[in-house]
C-alpha cells in the first residue's frame, strides 16, 4: 500500500493504516466522540462521515486481509486533520482499475448537486439499493450531505489491474 | 409467538438493543446501527414484524437510534414500508422517533424516511 502523503498528515489528530474491521471503526469512532474537544454538533457530523468513509474502505477495498475468525476485510488508511476552520477526513484504498470510471462519475455527479438535489438522489438510490449490498454510491451521497462540502477525490494508477482511490471531505467548525 | 429481545453488548456498540414485545406489540430499537452484513441482523426483526402483524394486533414502534449508517437505513426503510402497508390495510401502527436535539441532521433523516415510506413518524426531541 502507498505511504500516506504528507499533505494528509499535517495537523493530524488520528491516522490509521491497515485492515479496517468494524471493531476498529467502532473503537476509534468512540475516540472521536470522546477525546476530540469540540462542539457536539460538529463531532456528530465528523463521526457520521468517518463511519461511512471507513466502512466504504472496509467493504470495497480491492486489497483484502484475513483477520480474526477468518473474516476478510478491506485494507486501506484514513486520517483526520484539524485546521482553523474545519476537520478533514481522508481515506485511501486500492480499487480495481475498472471501477475507477464509475467512482469518478459518482463523485462528479454528487459535487454538482445542491442539498435538495442530493437528498432526492439519496432517496432514489436507497429505494433501488439491494438489501445485501447497498453499494458505495449511497455512502458517498450521505457523506456529501453530512459534510456540506465537496468530495475531493483522485484516482492514481497502481498497476495493470489496480488504481488507488483517495477521497477527502471537510466538516466545517461553524 | 415469542417476544424478540437482543440486549446491547458493551464491546459491540454497532448493534442496537432490540425489544419487540409479542404480548403488548410495543417494540423498541435503541443505540447505534452500523454492523457488518447488516441484513443478517435485520432479517429476523423484519420476519418477527411480518409474523406479528398477521395477528392484526396493534403495534407501536419506538426508534431510539442515535446513529445508523446507510446500509442500516436501507433496512429501516423496509421496516417502515411494512408498517405503512399494514396501516393502509387497516392495521393499527404508531411510529415514534426519539432524536437528540444536538444532532444537526436527524430531523431531515426522519423526514426522508417519511417521504420514502409514506409512514407517519412522530418525532420526539430529547
Amino acid at each position: 500500500m502507498p505511504i500516506i502523503k504528507e499533505e494528509y498528515q499535517q495537523n493530524c489528530l488520528l491516522t490509521y493504516q491497515g485492515p479496517i474491521t468494524v471493531n476498529l471503526v467502532s473503537f476509534l469512532g468512540n475516540y472521536i466522540k470522546s477525546f476530540i474537544e469540540y462542539d457536539t454538533k460538529v463531532l456528530v457530523r465528523l463521526f457520521k462521515i468517518y463511519i461511512e468513509l471507513t466502512q466504504n474502505v472496509s467493504y470495497y477495498s480491492s486489497e483484502k486481509q484475513q483477520v480474526k475468525n477468518g473474516v476478510n476485510c478491506g485494507v486501506g488508511w484514513f486520517t483526520i486533520q484539524e485546521s482553523d476552520d474545519s476537520f478533514r477526513i481522508t481515506t485511501g484504498n486500492r480499487i480495481l482499475k475498472s471501477d475507477g470510471k464509475k467512482l469518478t462519475q459518482y463523485c462528479n455527479e454528487i459535487n454538482q448537486l445542491n442539498e435538495e438535489e442530493l437528498r432526492d438522489l439519496k432517496r432514489k438510490t436507497r429505494a433501488q439499493a439491494m438489501v445485501r449490498d447497498v453499494g458505495a454510491h449511497i455512502g458517498l451521497i450521505q457523506t456529501s450531505l453530512t459534510s456540506g462540502s465537496q468530495l475531493d477525490f483522485k484516482i492514481d494508477p497502481v498497476d495493470r489491474l489496480h488504481s488507488f482511490f483517495t477521497i477527502s471531505t471537510k466538516v466545517m467548525k461553524q | 409467538m415469542e417476544s424478540l429481545i437482543i440486549n446491547e453488548v458493551k464491546g459491540s456498540p454497532y448493534y442496537p438493543a432490540v425489544s419487540f414485545n409479542a404480548e403488548t406489540g410495543v417494540c423498541e430499537m435503541r443505540g447505534e446501527s452500523y454492523m457488518e452484513e447488516t441484513y443478517k441482523f435485520y432479517e429476523p426483526l423484519i420476519g418477527w414484524i411480518n409474523t406479528y402483524i398477521l395477528q392484526k394486533k396493534p403495534l407501536e414502534m419506538h426508534f431510539k437510534l442515535t446513529y445508523f449508517n446507510t446500509n442500516s437505513s436501507r433496512l429501516i426503510l423496509d421496516i417502515l414500508d411494512i408498517f405503512n402497508k399494514y396501516h393502509e390495510s387497516g392495521g393499527s401502527v404508531n411510529v415514534y422517533w426519539y432524536y437528540d436535539k444536538k444532532d444537526p441532521d436527524m430531523v431531515e433523516e426522519i423526514e426522508d424516511f417519511m417521504a420514502e415510506s409514506g409512514m407517519e413518524i412522530k418525532m420526539i426531541p430529547f
